[in-house]
Formats: structure tokens, sequence, C-alpha cells
């Protein structure tokens, strides 16, 4: 069992060890006999995840139950890469089993067919708040939206929602946007009026002229997630697109950063089963196990996500309740990762020679 | 020992690593032409498609641009710390080299995060002059090409400082002797003695730093403004974000292309110096 906690992306174990750490589980028997010749030939999974903190509330929430349920070992792997996906599945060589896939990689990973079909068999859909597709399933949503610091910018003082984070009159300051197309047009199209509801298909060249007014307060086009808090903490920007998970923890360290819940973007997670997984019956039962409502209570109190099982709610303390969105409001926006599957590549194109001119 | 005799033992002792060379980068590089020939399809496509693209000429201007900057200033730098420690005492200047060798023992992307701390609006030198001047100065270091510089030439200079070492080392302490018994200056002791003779490291150094350069795109997504995009960055993106391998290397490709093409003073510098002692 102690595999995984190693540092298995830098330390493969052998399948050899693996397999004799699967049998030494000793529960593995029955189970095996009970699940027929797939699982006879495995009592292993790969599972690809981020790192960090997030990590270790996924092993928390998720792995260590699992793994005490089944008898099956997973090895842990940090992140989720698109790229080795496609060349693992392309030379026929697959080591994973289950991606950890945010929005685009999911979408994207669907769009090129590196993706095991997932039977409908394994969720309860009508405990889902966003349905599967049929080779992903959603395993929770972030939400994305205006961070600020409330020691500098007190109530009244900071921009609520899209409309007033574009507004740089009312609320002069420096701003921080992704450097990508998705989370910006969508924050632009809200801010220049168009009511959530409508949002798709973008209104493209309305967007970008919405960003142009923007742009000269733009102090950041932030590459990598931590620096959207980073340059808030040291105010570097006075205000940030950010993640409500991430302004949550800045609290445990003392002076903590704040999130506007009036408006929000809420981006989708996806769990997927790659095409030719080793371990693929041992992969579809995971993410039929994942999307279990205790499992998502359990892994979402610590990750700071909204679950997408709606049992899974009410099972949260009202600690975690108080950083998630509501997502009954009208205000707030669920990503249509599937519109961008289609688009991303060339507006991000665009996208980019757009920031450098 | 012939010129002739000395390639001869000089490809015997070179062989075995050029045999591991080949097999671990030669393949693979060879595939990355392939890829970006489209495969069997053999087209230029990739090539084309680049070459008219607005994104990728502006990223490759702005990383020569950047390159070829980063570069001189590690220069200028590293040169005055390779000068110092050349006059030290063997054990002291051991010391020093290990000081100059420590930027490399911590993480580019932690040192980026200091750099954060130290050059921001609020950071130590904003708070220093703030304080000395008695009003809010808040000096724009980061998120622009000053970040870039500095973050870039922070890890450039020790590749530098060693080589440049080296030729100062190998210069026949004679010489100066001789300069000095000759009632030359500093300044023309400098420009006639040890500048010349410190080419070879010069060139050794600058173009080992300018093809690490093109390579970067940690610090520049870090530390530099909207505009500080590396062609590295623009690797990433074809790779990793829309799997367009065949674009990725084109780059790649071309990249390379570059690289080759700046080493070639030093192979330049080499054989004029084995001509020079035949």
């Amino acid at each position: 069992m102690s595999e995984y906690e190693t540092k298995s992306g830098l330390i493969r174990p052998s399948r050899r060890r693996l397999l004799t750490g699967g049998a030494a589980l000793g529960i593995a028997a029955p189970f095996v006999l009970r699940n027929g010749r797939a699982q006879a030939q495995s009592k292993n999974l790969v599972f690809v995840t981020w790192g960090g903190t997030y990590r270790s509330s996924v092993e928390e929430g998720l792995i260590k139950p699992f793994m005490a349920e089944t008898g099956i070992n997973v090895t842990v792997i940090d992140t989720p890469d698109l790229a080795k996906v496609k060349a693992q599945v392309t030379t026929g060589n697959v080591e994973w089993d289950v991606f950890d896939a945010p929005g685009a990689m999911g979408t994207g990973g669907s769009r090129e067919g590196y993706w095991e079909p997932l039977p409908a068999s394994l969720f309860d859909a009508s405990d889902l708040s966003i349905p599967a597709t049929k080779d992903l399933v959603p395993f929770y949503t972030f939400a994305g939206g205006i961070a600020y610091d409330p020691k500098r910018h007190p109530e009244g003082k900071y921009p609520r929602n899209f409309a007033e984070y574009f507004d740089a009159k009312a609320f002069p300051g420096r701003r921080t946007f992704r450097n990508r197309p998705s989370e910006t047009l969508e924050a632009a199209l809200l801010a220049d009026g168009v009511p959530p509801s409508k949002l798709y298909p973008l209104d493209v060249d309305r967007a970008f002229k919405a960003l142009d007014r923007i742009k000269p307060s733009v102090a950041k086009w932030v590459d990598s997630t931590p620096q959207t808090i980073t340059l808030l903490q040291t105010n570097e920007v006075d205000f940030s697109y950010s993640y409500a998970s991430r302004v949550k923890t800045t609290g445990a360290t003392g002076a903590g950063m704040a999130f506007s819940f009036a408006q929000t973007l809420n981006g989708l997670e996806y769990l997927a089963v790659l095409k030719n997984a080793p371990n693929k019956e041992n992969a579809l039962k995971f993410v039929s196990y994942a999307l279990q409502p205790a499992r998502q209570a359990a892994t979402m109190e610590l990750l700071g996500n909204t679950p997408v099982s709606k049992k899974a709610l009410p099972m949260l303390s009202a600690e975690t309740r108080k950083w998630l969105p509501n997502m009954e409001s009208d205000q707030n926006l669920v990503m249509d990762e599937m519109w961008w599957s289609t688009n991303y590549e060339k507006l991000s194109r665009r996208f980019k020679e757009w920031v450098l001119s | 020992m012939t010129g002739v005799e000395n390639s001869r033992a000089a490809a015997a002792f070179v062989s075995p690593a050029a045999l591991v060379s080949l097999a671990i980068a030669a393949v693979p590089l060879l595939f990355i032409l392939y890829t970006s020939l489209g495969g069997a399809a053999l087209s230029l496509e990739a090539f084309e498609n680049l070459l008219t693209s607005t994104l990728f000429r502006r990223s490759l201007y702005t990383t020569l641009e950047i390159s070829v900057s980063a570069s001189l200033i590690s220069l200028v730098l590293g040169y005055v710390v390779a000068l110092h420690l050349a006059r030290q005492p063997p054990r002291r200047r051991a010391v020093y080299m290990v000081l100059v060798l420590l930027p490399f023992w911590t993480s580019i992307l932690v040192k980026s995060y200091a750099f954060t701390v130290i050059l921001g609006r609020e950071g130590v030198i904003n708070l220093v002059l703030s304080w000395v001047f008695g009003t809010q100065v808040a000096l724009p270091m980061i998120l622009n090409r000053f970040g870039v510089m500095v973050g870039m030439t922070n890890y450039l200079t020790p590749f530098i400082v060693f080589p440049v070492l080296a030729s100062l080392l190998a210069i026949d302490p004679a010489l100066y002797r001789a300069a000095d018994i000759m009632s030359a200056r500093p300044m023309r002791i400098f420009f006639t003695i040890t500048l010349p003779l410190s080419l070879p490291g010069i060139v050794a150094g600058v173009s080992s730093v300018m093809v690490m350069s093109l390579g970067f795109f940690v610090i520049p997504a870090l530390l530099g403004g909207r505009q500080d995009v590396m062609l590295a960055n623009l690797v990433d993106f074809y790779t990793r974000e829309t799997l367009d391998w065949n674009m990725a290397a084109a780059i790649g490709v071309l990249l390379l292309a570059m690289v080759v093409l700046l080493s070639a003073p030093a192979l330049w510098m080499r054989r004029n110096q084995l001509a020079g002692k035949a």
C-alpha cells in the first residue's frame, strides 16, 4: 500500500511490485471472484491528478476509502497532461487509467477520441447537476471570479460583478486576467451586458471589443494559476481574476483575501478513462465511486469545490458551503466546455495575437 | 603532435560520448524533423503556416531581442565577476565559485517568486527607496521587460563566469609582468592582453547562454509583461493545448536551426585556434 504514498510521479513502481502490493492486501480474492475475468488480471489502477494539497485532499476523500473498500491498489501520478495522453494512446503504450481533466483537456481528448466510453449505468443520472457525456463525467465545478484584498478595498470599493470589473473609472486599479480566451471572453460578454443564459455561442467580436476597453488596466495576463493570488497578496494588483477555492486557502495563513460571489464563472473538471487503459474495469469502478454522494461530499469538503452530486451538497459543512457559489443564481454561469472544444484553438491564436498587439 | 594526429586522438576520445548522444538525441531530433514535415506527407505546410502567422513572427522577434540582450548583459556582469575571481588566491576562489553556483541550486520557479518579493511594487527595493526619499516609490520592475532581464541574467551569468574564468586563468602571467615592465597602463593591459586572450571563453559563454535563453519560458511567463512571449511558450501552446505537434515540431526545427547558426562562431573560433597552434 505504500506505493501510492511515494512520489509516484518520479519513481514509478514496477509492475511486479504493484502486483505483490495488490496481493498483499489480502482482501483481493473474494472480490476477484465476484467480478469476473477482467478483474482477475488486475488489482491496480493508475490515477493522474494534480499535485500538492489538491492531491492530498483527493487521497483522503476518495482514494483511501476506494482502496479500503475494493482492495484495488491506486497509484497516483501528478499533473494531467493531454500531450502525454496523446503520446500514450497514439503509440498504443497506455500506462494511465483515470485522468483528472479540466474542461478544455477533457473535451479536447474527447474530440481526439482518447477516452473510453462511460456506460450510463455507472452513474445516478438524477443525482448529477450536470449530465455525463458519452466519455466524460463531471467531477466538480470550480468558481472563477473577482478576488480582492478586503483590507485595501472594503465593501463598496471593490467590483462585485464583471460589469464593475470592466469599469476602471468607478473602480480604479490594476487587474489580472487569465492568458487564454476561455473565461476571459465570457467575463467580457457578461460585463458588456449579455445575460448568462444567452452567452453561448459567444459573440467573439463583441467580447474582444469589450476587452479593448479594459486592456490598459490589466497589469498581468496570468499563465500560472497560483500567480492569480500571489500578485494580489503582494499588492502588485488591486483586483484579480482567481478562484474561490484558491482564495479560501489564503485565510489559513492569516491575511485572508476575499472573493465576490455575486457573479461567478464555473468551469468543469471531468474524470475520463483512457482508451485501452490497462486496468479499464477498475477505472470504470473508480469513476463511478467518485460520483457517489458520500465520496463527493468528503472530497469536496477538502478541495473546496462544488460537487456535481446534488445529494452531496447538503452534506458539506456550513463553513465549506460559505465558499461555494449559489448555482441557482441567474448571475452565475456554467461554462460550455463543448463549445470551447471546437473553438479553442482558433480563438487562442486570435487571443494571443490580440494580447501582443 | 601534428594537427592530423591531434584530431585523430580527439576522435577516439570523443566517439563514445558522441555515440551515446547520437542514440539519445539524434533519433528523437530526426523524429521531430519528420513530425514537422507532417509525417509521411512530407509537406512544408507547417512551416508555411508559421511564416505567415503574426503570432509566430512577433514571438520570434521578441525571442531574439530578449535572448541577445540577456546574453550581452550576462556577459558584462559575468566578465567582471570572472576577472575578480581570477585574481583571488586559489582557496578563496574556490569559495567564491561556490557562491556563483548558489543560484543554480534554487528552482527557477521559486526564484521567480522571490523576485516578485524583491522587485515588486511593495518589494524590498521600493520599500527602501520609499523610506530614503520619504515618499511612496513604486518603480515598476516586474511584469515588464526589466523583470525578464533580471530573472534571466540571474540564471545565465554563471554560464558566462566559468568559461571566461577558464580563459583568464590560462593566460601566461609572464605576459602581465612584461606589460608591467614596459609600463603599460591597466586599461592598455586589459585591451591588448586580457580581452583578446579571453575571447575563446567569451565566445563559448555567450553562445551557450544565447542557446539557453532561446528556450526560456517560465521567467518571461512569471516576470514578464503581456508582450514578452517567447517561442518556447508557443511550442508549449501547440504541444499541450492544441495538440498540434506538427506546428510544435516545426517551431522546434526552426529553433534548432537558429542554435546551429549561433554555434557557428564558436566552431570557427576553435578551428582558428587549432590552426594557430599547428
